[in-house]
């Protein structure tokens, strides 16, 4: 099991907006040029109408696009400053990431997708994947290959791939759109048992159905 | 990593990964073949002469129709001819060519094989021009063997026209060198013999060379009477290209010795083919390297959405390329090995043809070629590091 020594303790974002956006006079937000702080151990939730750069907001925190106005810091470290070596740091044991469109690997089998991850990071037994497959009803797709399965089935498959390093904050960009309130449900017990345990933030995105948790903060975006 | 490579290998493409290897393979072992052809062959045609340092000069006097038919003076130097040329600035020593004046034959046989004789002459020169280990050239009488120079064509032409035609075996310089030779001297009355043994052999010298002391108790002893004026000269010069050298040559009608200038020309010609051969080879090394980046940046450009992927789940960069990486070098490094392989064959064939026509010819090592080889496998490899590892960083930095 690998154990961080050094936690990040909060992620700021400080007046950002994307580029594309900054010509608009009428943005009404509260994350779009504001000062807002996400902090170890919080639930937030990011409610968004189509169109208003919720993934985007993920792939800045991320370091996927830097096409934003503003500073993001994780605890007092400019995000634009990060060096290649720092981002893969971050990713591998800081931030994880439940991607809109998963990320998955088509040619890989549903267990194949989740091995590529925890062998990188050797965070979870086989054992306690094995669980979750169980818990959210997918044990008998683990060795089917991914790109026979539904994308409700792949969303839980991509959930637990999210969950099989250690994390401080865990982004989850629209992870319900396809599963019913049950699964639902299900998904949301299992993210807050794991932020729990790891003392981690959770922040849902959402354009319309919210993963039913106790949110500490939710922002309009 | 196992998984990794599972994903990272779709769209690999085995013809143009197969084509990169037998071009690459082909312009490597072009590379090392012509740079080891030239440095086995190199030896045989730059042979420098050991015995007769350069900058000595043999000079003799033009020999015309009218030497021939006795109005003219039998092309000997004489004591005034000899101080003057002395005396010239460019002169460092004079020594005279002194020659046998009796009747001298000699015959020698390998074990098994028939006794050859023949007849043939002796000449000298002071010592002090011939370069041999003083040990093995000296002579005083009573002693068991004559020491002897034989000029290289004597050997070429036994081996090439003598033993091919009769079924003989080729001789090297050491196997002579091991022969007892018996020889005959007549003359004053009376036929004696004694052992010879060739000490060396000279590609500059066109006569039997034995030592000085030699000549003088034999001609003393067989032909007390004869004449022994010298129709060649030795000179040692200070400067072998000076102008003054030529000009009173022609004046006083002496001519100079050519010397084996052909074996330079050869090997000048032999460099200059294998130069070109050679940058063939690296040019079909450098275009089968041009075809796997362009396959390489292919399969990236094919499987980059993969490679974002790991890298936001937090494989780095590194990490990413390492596949590529080791594929590229595995490769090279295969064809670095199948090329030292095919070189070693093709030089073992080679070399038996070229040993048939030149035993004493003892090869180059192989280093020189084997450096060349890892050379350009370490440069490919590397390039290919370097520019598999740029590709990622520009998926990392999201400019492709």
């Amino acid at each position: 099991m690998v154990t961080t020594d050094r936690r990040m303790n909060a992620i700021t974002l400080d007046n950002i907006l994307p580029l594309v956006f900054l010509k608009r006079t009428d943005i009404q937000s509260d994350i779009w040029r504001r000062q807002v702080t996400l902090e170890r151990g919080n639930t937030y939730l990011v409610e968004a109408a189509s169109g208003t750069g919720k993934s985007s907001l993920c792939s800045f925190i991320i370091g996927y696009r830097n096409d934003f106005d503003g500073t993001i810091r994780f605890d007092n470290r400019d995000s634009l400053e990060l060096r290649p070596g720092e981002w893969t740091e971050l990713r591998q044991r800081h931030i994880s990431m439940l991607f809109q469109e998963l990320r998955l690997f088509p040619e890989l089998t549903a267990m194949e997708n989740i091995e590529i991850k925890n062998t990188l990071t050797r965070f979870k037994e086989k054992k306690e994947i094995g669980q979750w497959f169980e818990a959210l009803g997918i044990a008998d797709k683990m060795q089917s290959p991914i790109r026979l399965m539904s994308f409700g089935q792949q969303q839980r498959v991509a959930l637990i791939r999210a969950l099989c390093q250690p994390f401080d904050f865990l982004l989850a960009d629209e992870p319900i759109s396809h599963l019913d309130d049950a699964c639902s449900a299900q998904m949301a017990a299992i993210m807050q048992e794991e932020a729990r345990r790891q003392g981690a933030a959770i922040v849902v995105t959402s354009i319309g159905k919210h993963l039913p948790l106790s949110y500490d903060n939710t922002f309009r975006l | 990593m196992r998984l990794v490579w599972k994903l990272l290998r779709r769209h690999i493409s085995l013809p143009q990964l197969a084509g990169f290897f037998f071009a690459n393979l082909l312009g490597m072992l072009i590379v090392m073949l012509s740079l080891q052809f030239y440095l086995d062959v190199k030896p045989v045609l730059s042979e420098e002469d050991g015995l007769i340092r350069p900058d000595f000069l043999i000079l003799n006097k033009r020999i015309s129709a009218l030497n021939t038919i006795g109005l003219n003076s039998a092309g000997t130097f004489s004591e005034r001819e000899l101080e003057e040329l002395r005396s010239q600035p460019f002169a460092k020593r004079v020594g005279t060519f002194t020659s046998s004046q009796y009747k001298v034959g000699c015959s020698f046989g390998l074990e098994g094989v028939a006794q050859i004789g023949t007849e043939m002459f002796f000449e000298s020169v002071p010592d002090a021009f011939v370069d041999v280990d003083m040990q093995k050239w000296h002579f005083s009488p009573g002693d068991a063997f004559v020491p002897i120079i034989l000029p290289r064509t004597y050997l070429a032409i036994y081996n090439f026209g003598f033993a091919q035609s009769q079924n003989l075996p080729k001789l090297s310089e050491g196997i002579v060198g091991m022969v007892d030779m018996t020889v005959s001297m007549r003359g004053n009355g009376m036929n004696e013999y004694m052992k010879a043994r060739v000490v060396g052999f000279s590609s500059r010298l066109n006569t039997i060379l034995v030592p000085e002391d030699f000549i003088r108790w034999s001609n003393a002893r067989y032909a007390p009477d004869a004449d022994t004026s010298p129709t060649r000269i030795i000179l040692e010069v200070t400067n072998p290209a000076d102008d003054d050298i030529l000009s009173y040559l022609n004046a006083h009608g002496y001519e100079q010795e050519v010397d084996k200038l052909d074996a330079g020309r050869i090997t000048f010609f032999l460099r200059i083919t294998a130069s070109i051969v050679m940058a063939v080879g690296l040019l079909i090394s450098l275009l089968s390297f041009y075809i796997l980046m362009l396959s390489i940046y292919l399969l990236v450009e094919k499987n980059s959405e993969k490679m974002r992927t790991l890298l936001l789940i937090g494989y780095s960069p590194a990490r990413v390329a390492l596949p590529y990486q080791l594929l590229t070098s595995g490769m090279n490094a295969a064809i670095l090995l199948l090329a030292t392989a095919a070189l070693c064959v093709s030089r073992a064939f080679y070399m038996q043809k070229l040993l048939a026509v030149f035993p004493q010819m003892s090869g180059g090592s192989l280093l020189c070629a084997l450096a060349v080889g890892c050379s350009l496998f370490a440069f490919v490899s590397i390039v290919n590091i370097i520019m598999i590892r740029h590709r990622i960083n520009r998926i990392w930095q999201n400019k492709d």
